[in-house]
Order: C-alpha cells, then structure tokens, then sequence
C-alpha cells in the first residue's frame, strides 16, 4: 500500500507533463478549427509547430514526442486531403519532417539549458554552503580566539602587578612584551573580523553627499591630532551613489592614514580633491606630503596584513588598505595609489555618480 | 539577608570566572556571586530545581550571561528568563566574547537589558566589570518583592 503511493508520487508529476502536452496539442487544435471555421485557413500548421516546440521546451523530450505524434496525427486528420482520413499523403511528408526535426532541435535546446540551469543550482548551492563555513569560522574566530588571548592578558597583567618589583629589568622587559604582543593579536583578530564583514554585510546604497562625509571625517580627525601642525586642503566633492557607513570607513582610513604618514613632518599638508572622471565617474584622491612608499611595492600597498613600514615606526596592522580597497571594490569602483618615498603619497579612488 | 542582591554569573569557562571575581572583588563589590556552569544548571537555579531546590526564594539582582555555553546556550536562556512571568524582571546583562551582529540583534530581540562584549585588554575587562557591577547590583532600583510572582 505504502509502495504504491509513492509510485504514484513518482508518476504524477510525469502524467501532468504528458497531460500539458495534450493541453497544448487540443488548444492549437480548438483554434485551428475556430479559425477554419471562419474559412481563414494556412495557420494550422504552425499552430501545431507551436505547441510542439512549447511542448518540447518546458516539458521535455517524453512529451514532446507524444505532441509530435498527436499533432501529426490531427493535421492529418482534420487539415490535409483526403479530411477526415489518416492517409498519409508523398506531398504531405515535409510538414512531418519539419515538426521531428523542430522537436529534435527545441529539445536538444531545452536540455542544453537545463543542464546548464542544473549546474547553476549546484555552483549556487556549494557556495551557500562554503558561505554559511566561513560565518561559522568568523564566528568561531571572533568568540573562541579572543578567550584564551583575554586570559593572557588578563592573568599576565595581575601577575606582572604582583611580582614586577622583585623582577630584574630585563624580565620586566619580558612581561610587558608578552602584554603587548596579546594586546596586538586582539587588534588583528578584531580588524580581520571587521574586514571579513564589510564581504558578507549587504551594502545599503543611497546617494552621499562626499562633501559632507569628508568635512565629518576631517573635523574627528582634527580633534584627535590637535596637537599637531596640519595644513588641509579640502575642495568641494561631488555626490556619489554608495553604501554611506562603508564610504565613511574609506575616508577614516585614509585620512587616519595620512595623518599617521606625515608625522616626521614638522608642517604635514593633506589635500582631499576630485579629479575630471569619466562621465559616470567620480575620482577622489587624498594626498599627504608624508613619508610616502616606493613605487616598487605598489602592489603590495593594498593586500591583507601587508605593510611597507616596520612596526615600530609607524604603527597599525596592515589592513586599514585592505579594506578601502574592498569597499571600493564592491561599490564597482577601483583604487590605486602613487608615491615616491619621503615625497608623499596620493590614494585615488573612483565611485559611481549619482 | 544581604540586601546588596545576588549577581548570578553563567559562565563555563573557570579562567572567565577568575577574571570576573577578581575584577567584581577588586572594586570591593560585596555582592554575594553565585557561578553556574552551563545554561541548564542556570535555569535550575532560577526555577530553584535539582541541587538548587533548597536556595532561599529571593531572585538574584542581574545575571551576568555567557552566550556559548554547554547543553542550553545563553540565548535560550534567556528566552525562557523572558518569556517566564515570574523570572522576566530579573535584568540580564549578556556577556560575550562575540561581538557578531547577529547576537546582539536575537539578543535585544528577546529583551536583553545591556549587552556587553568582553574586551581583550585587561584594563577595560575590568572598568567593564565594575560598572556592570555598580550599575546593576548597586545603583540599579532592583524590582520591589511584590513583583516577584
């Protein structure tokens, strides 16, 4: 009994199939009699090529076979001398001919498309689930990693509050090395987390007035490097169409960027300006007069962790460019950069008009 | 009776646990900090069940809650805190190692009261500590008794 039902479960989709075919084979029929009926005559033919070749596409090669055959049969019947005999006729071949071989060749299409359709939803399926892996990894990252490092530096620092003063200066040296080092990896493991974010959060696009985001930007970063001479130069920005928390973490890095590069410098200049892009196309650039890079390693300038300067001189993880970049680059735009060493350096950006 | 309240911490992780008192300790809050292991033995806690049949009937003040726990994880618990008549009042502080929006967002959707992410560094685990301490186990105008239905 249960056997049964699940055949039944099987063949239904197969009856409906040939049934639609049927459906379709009546339907050009039913029309091409209305139409005879009204004495307009010459349609029948392609109105039975019609719901052959609809037949073949959507339903397959099965019931396509069967509309040729039942087409074949009512065109014999109802529209070629001699009427109502399924005599087959010499002059009557090649209307046969043509619906096998336009059968044939809509079949053949519609398995070509459904094979490729098939492993679309394969290719889409993999990387869902290779999606759903790597939130479970950032995930994991984020809440296991960060434990054991919080608990190095958590009892690392009670320790060190404990025992410094009976320690020499060297294992002083140590302690606080070992401290800082913690402390460093938490900042990698939360900046990689950022980083693999802006990939997997869906950008929320509206039209940004840059002028605005930039003069924000700019007046934070003012109130954290008070303390230091800074000439900026900020012309006037056109609007662009993007993600507005993304853009605004473009410009924090660079500006952070060119602030922290021109340090050496007694009186750092920063320029933030627009240059004439194409007609779709705006390019923002920001300049500083800073400790620049050697054109060599341009390449390098933008990967993950990448960095072109020792820890100890300038500071940072190395993903600050990395993650300008990808924004960029999911907003459909392209980032490059042009320097020469203590001669400054000039990050151009391009991002769609509104 | 003390009438500082209790602070009940969930929380599977010994070291989590060390830090925690220490910091609670450090800024001389005398609140008395019972420590379950894992989201079922919380909830037997707060439902006073098994081995904590016999506790004395007052809620605790706030409970500290770890979200990655053994057996029941820190979300259901708290949907069952929250959804419970007697047990919503209690203020939840959820307290994680994850910073992932996906938490925060269940978390304030099933009426979490603060949610705090674990900083690495040592110094601001324990500032975080001793406000959450402050804010919830002192300055905080716990529920009167009679709301304890």
């Amino acid at each position: 009994m249960a056997q049964s039902n699940i055949q039944i479960g099987e063949i239904q989709p197969t009856v409906k199939r040939y049934c639609l075919a049927l459906l379709s084979v009546v339907i050009a029929l039913a029309f091409a009699l209305f139409l005879a009926s009204h004495n307009f005559q010459g349609l029948e033919f392609s109105l039975f090529l019609f719901a052959i070749v609809l037949t073949a596409w959507y339903e397959g090669t099965g019931p396509a076979i069967f509309a040729l055959t039942l087409s074949s049969l009512a065109f014999d019947y109802c529209f070629t001398a001699p009427f109502r005999s399924l005599r087959v006729e010499r002059s009557e071949v090649p209307y046969y001919v043509t619906y096998i071989l336009f059968a044939a060749l809509v079949a053949w299409f519609a398995a070509i498309r459904r094979h490729a359709e098939s492993e679309l939803l394969r290719a889409r399926d993999e990387l869902q689930a290779a999606n759903k892996e790597l939130e479970a990894f950032a995930y994991s990252v984020s809440h296991d990693l960060r434990a054991p490092l919080r608990h190095m530096a958590g009892f690392g620092e009670l320790l060190q509050k404990n025992v410094n003063s009976t320690l020499d200066d060297k294992s002083q040296r140590h302690m606080t090395m070992i401290l800082e080092s913690a402390k460093r990896m938490g900042g990698l493991i939360d900046d990689l987390l950022a980083f693999s974010k802006i990939g997997r959060v869906e950008a929320q696009m509206s039209l940004v007035n840059l002028d605005q985001l930039v003069n924000e930007v700019v007046t934070e970063a003012r109130q954290e490097a008070a303390n230091r001479e800074i000439v900026w130069r900020i012309d006037s920005l056109p609007s662009c169409y993007g993600d507005r928390s993304m853009l605004r973490i473009v410009f924090v890095n660079l500006v952070s960027n060119a602030i922290k590069f021109t340090r050496q410098r007694a009186r750092a200049e920063i320029e933030i300006g627009c240059v004439k892009g194409s007609e779709h196309e705006a390019v923002v650039f920001v300049r500083d007069n800073g400790t620049g890079f050697d054109m060599k390693y341009v390449n390098k300038l933008f990967g993950v962790f990448q960095r072109l300067h020792y820890a100890d001189e300038f500071e940072g993880t190395g993903i600050g460019l990395a993650t300008v970049q990808r924004i960029i680059h999911r907003h459909g735009g392209t980032v490059r950069a042009e320097g020469s060493v203590n001669q400054g350096a000039t990050f151009y950006l391009s991002v769609r008009k509104s | 009776m003390d009438n500082l309240g209790r602070i009940l911490m969930v929380e599977d992780d010994p070291k989590d646990v060390e830090l925690t008192m220490m910091a609670l300790e450090g800024h001389n809050l005398a609140n008395e900090v019972i420590v379950t292991r894992d989201g079922e033995e919380a909830l037997d806690y707060l439902y006073r069940r098994g081995k904590y049949s016999t506790r004395s009937s007052e809620h605790p003040a706030v409970i500290l809650l770890d979200l990655k726990l053994p057996k029941i994880d820190g979300l259901e618990v708290l949907r069952q805190v929250k959804t419970d008549n007697s047990l919503k009042i209690i203020p939840v502080v959820v307290l994680t190692s994850s910073n992932e929006e996906k938490d925060l967002v269940s978390s304030y959707k099933l009426g979490v009261n603060a949610y705090v992410v674990k900083p690495v560094d040592f110094h601001e685990f324990v500032n975080a500590i001793k406000e959450l301490g402050v804010f919830w186990a002192v300055i905080n105008a716990a529920p009167p008794a009679s709301a304890w239905k």
